[in-house]
């Protein structure tokens, strides 16, 4: 899910930087710094929005570099467990497939594949039912609910299921 | 890890600083990174070598699944959901997968029911008429 939240980061500027240009360069050096990272806590940082306040800067003993700390607005995505959400198909074998949405990346294991659904494999690896009439395959559009997320240090991986009622592969009726 | 033993969405456990963060919707979500696109387009020479890949892949992700592609139509979305006493979660999770029965709605966003602010079935049934009006006179 995305949210639109404020951070707050203390940022490390050298001296080259002052003039009239400090607080651009503050601004710039945040986004090269935040945007696209993740944390556990906050999600990936997708984009930062504006910023709110820029407090007093302190000089650091011995070095020189004075740190600012900055309130900044950001948009950030936050997987959650027992969060339904869509996602777009990237990948299937027989173990299940992957999935994603957005920056986060979903695994849908075989067991949480609905039982009337089998693995065919091919040029196009796919999971089909008896009657042909669904099938999930690479770019296909599926429903899921995450079951656990994992976070390492450097991004939020997921495991869904699309066993439950309403989940599954999403049918546009504009394209039936 | 600490805050991940008892997080699970379909009860609204996702922790406080979530639950009182302004949600939004992948429609909006579309918007917002419209503008930013554009304004760094119009900031530097070479185009498309600022935005980080979560970026792209959010960009991409907002704009396939986004229900109302209309800025009215998706201001209208909100306008509509904030009527009824949701949490901005609920509200924003029913704006994307757009249910279009009270059980489908029901089974994507159980904590409508469970959280005792009385939302009986006429009113949710209510609720997906008015969202799906909107969508056809986008």
């Amino acid at each position: 899910m995305f949210f639109h939240i404020v951070l707050e980061r203390n940022m490390q500027l050298h001296p080259r930087h002052f003039g009239r240009n400090l607080r651009e360069n503050l601004v710039s050096k945040l986004m090269k710094d935040v945007e696209g990272t993740c944390s556990g806590r906050h999600g990936f940082v997708v984009a930062i929005t504006g910023i709110e306040n820029v407090g007093k800067g302190l000089i650091r003993d011995g070095t020189g570099f004075v740190t600012f700390p900055v309130k900044y607005q950001c948009v950030v995505f936050r997987p959650f467990k027992g969060e339904i959400l869509e996602a777009v198909v990237t990948m299937v074998n027989k173990m299940g497939f992957f999935a994603e949405a957005g920056p986060v990346q979903i695994f849908v294991s075989n067991h949480l594949i609905p039982d009337d659904m089998e693995f065919q494999s091919g040029d196009m690896p796919n999971y089909t039912t008896s009657d042909g009439s669904v099938k999930i395959q690479k770019d296909s559009e599926v429903r899921l609910k995450i079951i656990g997320t994992r976070v390492d240090a450097t991004e939020i991986f997921c495991i869904g299921t699309i066993k439950d009622d309403f989940l599954g592969v999403i049918n546009d009726p504009a394209a039936a | 890890m600490s805050g991940e033993e008892e997080e699970n969405a379909a009860e609204l456990k996702i922790g406080d600083e979530f639950l009182k963060a302004k949600c939004l919707m992948n429609c909006e979500v579309a918007l917002i990174l419209e503008h930013k696109y554009e304004q760094l387009q119009q900031m530097s020479d070479d185009a498309g070598n600022h935005v980080s890949q979560v970026f792209e892949k959010s960009q991409q992700y907002v704009k396939r699944f986004s229900r109302y592609k209309n800025p009215d139509a998706v201001r209208q979305v909100r306008e509509i959901l904030s009527r009824y006493q949701l949490a901005e979660f609920e509200l924003c999770v029913l704006g994307n997968l757009c249910p279009e029965t009270v059980e489908e709605a029901i089974a994507m966003v159980p904590s409508i029911k469970t959280k005792g602010r009385a939302h009986d079935d006429e009113a949710i049934e209510k609720m997906l008429n008015d969202l799906s009006l909107i969508k056809k006179f986008e």
